[in-house]
Order: structure tokens, then C-alpha cells, then sequence
């Protein structure tokens, strides 16, 4: 990839982001996306010891609910556990964060949400602090404690950062002056109203909600039909919404960085396998 | 039995939607407006809440009421 690549921000919040990405092919946006998917990594419960459990659900219920809950993730503070110097089974600190849950029902039924978790670093907390994790009956009691840890998609759902990442051709829409007699069928059929009509014309509304689905084209009663769908090569819209747990762009850059780091270990190998031969 | 925490399908956060979703729809709001509000867009994720049935709350009940006949027992 020799030519310069292109990126527009077309829309960017606290969790979802979309851009226009110009000069870059099919393999490497999809390798990106799943790069995004399976390989950045983020915090998540990953084992809990349950201290006292009285409640109607069974540890292993309780477990997988707290697995679930996306944490705020620190990926400069902390190690991966496979990484870290501390080659330890149980974690150290710097590759493990211990959260503590001590909750009991003294006067009736009760919910316990995700802000009742205690965490010994108070910026590796839960998301959100209403996610219910259980409810509690009087008189149960549910003491535990958990142990969360970096992780990657690729291993467990859970530990992916986003709940959606994708990204589609950058449509080309063609409309023909010449052939089109303004019948407004296309702009009937369409399920994302991507075109208008004005007068006898027909104009392009929304370019970017276009999903290449070729409805106008098929119900264009001209023989050619008068719009032509196509999409622009080597442009992609790239979309991605991210669990809370890192900001959108920091997902992107570090996934980047991860790309670039796997592409050089194997380019090395290929160099080592080569230099084998001789 | 509890509201899942995450969507089965996409992964979204859900659960703590939950309780506002089943609070508005009781009060007389149509259940599509409510999730648009809420910012779930995606069918997979309206549906975790659309078909949810909360059956804790049945369950609990036994507990309450076994509590309360403790409660009343004389000795």
C-alpha cells in the first residue's frame, strides 16, 4: 500500500464512531475488523470465589452474570496474564484487579446492581452502576469475591470491547438524466430512502444509508435501467460501537498497533524460514 | 429468570436498561418508542427486552410468604 490512506470522521461520540476510510483494500479493512473483534484486549471477571451464597441462583449463574459486566479497562496500568513478568497462575497486580461483593437482604426483596461491586482500584469499575445482578429474597446473603483480568475476544465474548464492528462499500450512485422519465418508482422501493424526487428529477438524499440492495435498479422501468449502483474502490465506511469499557478511537488505535505488530512478527518469521533454506 | 446482562447476539449492554424499559412500558408508553429512546437500535438487542418475562420476581415470592408463616409461628 503505497497510496496515502484517507480518513474522514463521519460521526463520533463517547460510543459509537463511523468513518470514511479512503485508499485501503478489502483484506486490510477486514483485518482491522477483526483485529478490533478478536484481538484488543479488555477487562473482565474471570474467576470468583464464592464465599457465602443463599440466594435462588447457583454460583456458576452468578459467575457468568458477573463475567458479563463490561469493566473500564486500563490497558497502560495493567498485563495481559500470559505476558506478565509475575508468571504467576493467580495474577499480581499488575495483571489482576480484585473486586469485592458483600450484599444480604435485611427487610425485604432486593436488587443488587453492578455499583454495589467493590473494586480495589477505583477507575476499574463497572460501566454502568444499574446493570442487575441479582435479587435477593430476605434473609439471603451472596458474599464473594472476583478476580478480573485483561483477556481478548478471540477467547471469550466477553472480553471483547465492541458490540458491533463493520464496515461496507462506500456506494456510488448513478442516475442518467437522459433515460430517466421521473416515475418516482426507485424512490418508492427504497428501504432507506436513500433518493428524492424534485420536479421530474430524481436526486441523491442520502448516499451513505445506501446498502447496494439493487431494488431501484430492478424496478427501473427503463430498459437499460436509468440508475446504476456501484461502489467506489478502496473507499469503506467503517462502523463500530463500542461495550463503554475503552473510548472508540482508543479501540481503533490500538487495534492499528496490534495489526502493525502481527504484520512485523510475520514478516520476521517469513525472513527466518528464507534464511533457513540457504 | 433475570434480565440478561448483555445482548445474546451482539454483545450490547442491556441489563441495565431493563428496569426503566419495564417501568415506562407499564406506565402506557408504546414499547418501540421506549427502546428508541433508549438508544437500542439493533433488532437482536430490542428483543432481549421486547420478550423478556422477569420470573425471579414469581419465584421470590415463595420466599417472602415462607418467611412471613416463620414470622407468624408462635414458638
Amino acid at each position: 500500500m503505497s497510496k496515502l490512506v484517507e480518513i474522514e470522521v463521519l460521526e463520533k461520540d463517547d460510543k459509537n464512531m463511523r468513518l470514511l476510510i479512503r485508499g485501503v483494500d478489502v483484506p486490510y479493512m477486514n483485518a482491522l475488523r477483526r483485529t478490533v473483534i478478536a484481538e484488543v484486549p479488555c477487562m473482565a471477571i474471570d474467576e470468583i470465589v464464592v464465599i457465602e451464597n443463599s440466594s435462588t441462583f447457583q454460583d456458576e449463574v452468578i459467575a457468568h452474570r458477573l463475567g458479563l459486566i463490561p469493566l473500564k479497562t486500563d490497558l497502560e496500568g495493567y498485563n495481559l496474564p500470559e505476558e506478565c513478568p509475575c508468571k504467576s497462575e493467580f495474577g499480581c497486580n499488575l495483571c489482576r484487579v480484585t473486586l469485592a461483593l458483600d450484599v444480604e437482604s435485611k427487610e425485604k426483596t432486593r436488587t443488587v446492581y453492578s455499583g454495589e461491586l467493590e473494586s480495589e482500584n477505583p477507575s476499574i469499575i463497572p460501566v454502568s452502576d444499574t446493570i442487575p445482578i441479582i435479587k435477593l429474597a430476605k434473609e439471603q446473603k451472596l458474599k464473594l469475591e472476583a478476580y478480573a483480568r485483561l483477556g481478548k475476544g478471540k477467547n471469550h465474548a466477553k472480553w471483547q470491547p465492541v458490540s458491533m464492528c463493520t464496515h461496507k462499500y462506500f456506494p456510488k450512485i448513478e442516475i442518467s438524466c437522459k433515460k430517466c422519465d421521473g416515475c418516482g418508482k426507485c424512490v418508492e422501493i427504497c428501504p432507506r430512502k436513500v433518493l428524492a424526487k424534485t420536479g421530474n428529477r430524481i436526486e441523491i438524499r442520502d448516499l451513505m444509508a445506501c446498502t447496494l440492495c439493487q431494488d431501484c435498479v430492478e424496478t427501473c422501468p427503463q430498459n437499460p435501467p436509468a440508475v446504476k449502483i456501484t461502489w467506489e474502490e478502496n473507499a469503506f465506511i467503517f462502523a463500530l460501537e463500542s461495550t463503554c469499557v475503552l473510548s472508540p478511537e482508543k479501540i481503533m488505535t490500538e487495534a492499528i498497533k496490534i495489526l502493525d505488530g502481527q504484520l512485523k512478527d510475520l514478516e520476521r518469521q517469513i525472513k527466518v524460514k528464507k534464511s533457513e533454506k540457504d | 429468570m433475570i434480565i440478561p446482562v448483555r445482548c445474546f447476539t451482539c454483545g450490547k449492554l442491556i441489563g441495565d436498561k431493563w428496569e426503566e424499559f419495564a417501568n415506562r412500558v407499564k406506565a402506557g408508553e408504546k414499547a418501540g418508542d421506549v427502546l428508541d429512546n433508549l438508544g437500542i437500535k439493533r433488532y437482536c438487542c430490542r428483543r432481549m427486552l421486547l420478550s423478556h418475562v422477569e420470573i425471579i420476581d414469581e419465584i421470590l415470592r415463595f420466599y417472602e410468604e415462607a418467611e412471613k408463616r416463620k414470622e407468624a409461628r408462635p414458638y
